[in-house]
């Protein structure tokens, strides 16, 4: 550690100015745009914008979808974090590798390859109507069941690394432990391992939640105006209607919840590690 | 591994990956429409994806936007990682959290915000202010993954390098950079990914001739079906493999991610 605190303070300058005006002070003033109107400050515009059925259905679809998907995300990771974590060395990093990659392609692209599944014309329709299982393509895109198979697909390896990297750090012995005790697999899982990587599994839930409740890219192509979410109901909102009251009001609501659920789980994560002992 | 843990990653492996090998034979058609599986093989649509004028301006904006945010954001998200971790200046952990605000905010609302009270009362054109959101966005990036980095590099080897006459200026050039290199090279590559597919961040800021290529991809598919999107969705599948791969290779980029 230095001491030269002026040196220290010298060299964060450029980067603590350039967010605090080029990105914080307009996104406050944004954001502050929802406790106001003509009348002064108050909650008239989130009192305005939870009176329209259409606004509720939004709010409740984001939350349900945001749910499910880290919930099955959760289950599914689980039992792959486990398989992996159970493979040899070089076998783990090419798995590893194969989790990541999707990471680094395009969400635009990622999303549209269920356009190519899903579509009239796609793969699985084609199956249904080719096998005389239907008669005529069933309608699949633009339905929340695509939205969601859209989302567990891009947020996937978001829960699965973060289990993965917790389950390396579980002690080797403590599983063969409980089952030499006499415990069956769910109580393995239930009492030891998943008390024992409750940290990961929050960072996880975390990263998808979050990431589903402010996903644009799959409920813009796989949702359209059909299946609205926070955030292309934002923009729906601003180009549509120049609705900025809204606007502001579902920026609030999207940052708290981002807020809110990073607090609420990292208390889980913590209150479990003491019951756990 | 038991087998029905197999059979379960065999089948999230093809959830995950398998979307991608079938985007890409179905940019391969030969069809007007997008449909699976194709009419014919041909390189048509991809040849096509060469042609259309605003993907060929887009990509160039994208390219650019994204390596020189990404480089701006390393030239103050450097200094900014390394006076955390070695200064410890007062209000340390107040700056940590300010320079990892843009994690929290999403992107749709950064945009909304620049456009709103930078472009429309600054003056500031389109393109300056989507390079400021997209440096924004990185710089958090740039200086968690540069302070693992520097975490990792012992200060005691700096300290020696002062004490043998080294100047500050010249030990961080000649004993850390060379240190954190790769942490550095790993911190470009996922910054200029993460900003090369940037969707939110960039919606709002787009205009008459000026966009990004993701942005320009959706405009696109809104009002065609023919296969253009998916062959060049699988260009853009195949380009990342090639840059994930290749700085796999050198860096192992996983350790970063």
């Amino acid at each position: 550690m230095f001491q030269d605190r002026r040196l220290g303070l010298l060299l964060l300058a450029p980067a603590t100015v350039f967010i605090l005006v080029g990105f914080l002070l307009p996104v406050v003033i944004l954001l502050s745009g929802a406790f106001k109107t003509d009348a002064g400050w108050h909650f008239q515009n989130f009192t305005e914008f939870f009176s329209q059925s259409l606004n509720r259905e939004v709010f409740w679809r984001t939350f349900r979808l945001g749910l499910w998907v880290t919930g099955v995300s959760a289950l599914v990771g689980y039992g792959v974090a486990l398989t992996i974590v159970d493979a040899s060395a070089t076998q783990r990093g090419r798995l590893v590798a194969a989790l990541v990659l999707p990471l680094m392609i395009s969400p635009v692209a990622r999303t549209y390859a269920w356009v190519v599944i899903l579509g009239r014309t796609g793969i699985v329709n084609g199956f249904l109507t080719s096998t005389g299982i239907l008669d005529s393509p069933a309608r699949i895109l633009f339905t929340e069941t695509a939205v969601f198979i859209g989302l567990v697909q891009l947020f996937f390896p978001l829960m699965v690394l973060p289990l993965i990297s917790a389950l390396e750090n579980l002690p080797r012995d403590v599983v063969p432990a409980a089952r030499m005790l006499g415990a069956n697999w769910f109580q393995v899982f239930w009492k030891v391992i998943l008390p024992l990587t409750r940290e990961g599994l929050v960072v996880g839930g975390t990263l998808v939640f979050v990431g589903s409740l402010t996903a644009y890219v799959t409920p813009a192509i796989l949702g359209g105006s059909k299946v609205l979410m926070l955030e292309t109901l934002l923009y729906q909102r601003v180009s549509v209607a120049n609705d900025f009251a809204s606007a502001a009001v579902i920026a609030v609501i999207l940052i708290l919840m981002a807020v809110l659920t990073n607090v609420v789980l990292k208390r889980i994560a913590s209150t479990g590690k003491g019951g756990a002992k | 591994m038991r087998l029905s843990g197999q059979i379960l990653l065999a089948a999230v492996l093809v959830f995950l990956i398998g979307p991608f090998v079938l985007i890409c034979v179905a940019g391969l058609s030969a069809g007007e429409t997008l449909a699976f599986p194709p009419q014919g093989l041909s390189l048509r649509w991809v040849a096509r994806v060469f042609e259309v004028e605003s993907f060929r301006t887009t990509f160039a904006i994208s390219i650019t936007l994204g390596i020189g945010a990404t480089l701006l954001a390393l030239l103050i998200g450097v200094p900014a990682a390394y006076a955390l971790d070695r200064y410890n200046p007062p209000g340390a952990g107040l700056i940590r959290n300010i320079l990892s605000t843009p994690i929290i905010v999403p992107g749709i609302i950064v945009g909304l915000s620049l456009l709103r009270y930078l472009v429309i009362p600054m003056g500031i054109g389109i393109l300056p202010a989507l390079f400021i959101g997209h440096t924004a966005l990185l710089i958090p990036y740039a200086v968690r993954i540069v302070s693992g980095s520097l975490t990792n590099l012992r200060v005691d080897i700096e300290e020696a390098a002062v004490m043998l006459g080294a100047s500050r200026m010249q030990a961080f050039f000649k004993v850390v950079m060379p240190n954190i290199r790769n942490g550095i090279m790993a911190a470009f590559i996922i910054g200029f990914i993460t900003s090369f597919n940037q969707v939110p961040v960039s919606l709002f800021l787009t205009g008459p001739g000026v966009s990004t290529l993701p942005i320009d991809m959706m405009a696109y598919m809104e009002f065609n079906y023919d296969p253009s999107i998916a062959a060049l969705s699988g260009l853009l599948a195949l380009m990342s493999l090639a840059i994930v791969l290749l700085a796999e290779k050198l860096l192992g980029l996983s350790r970063y991610v």
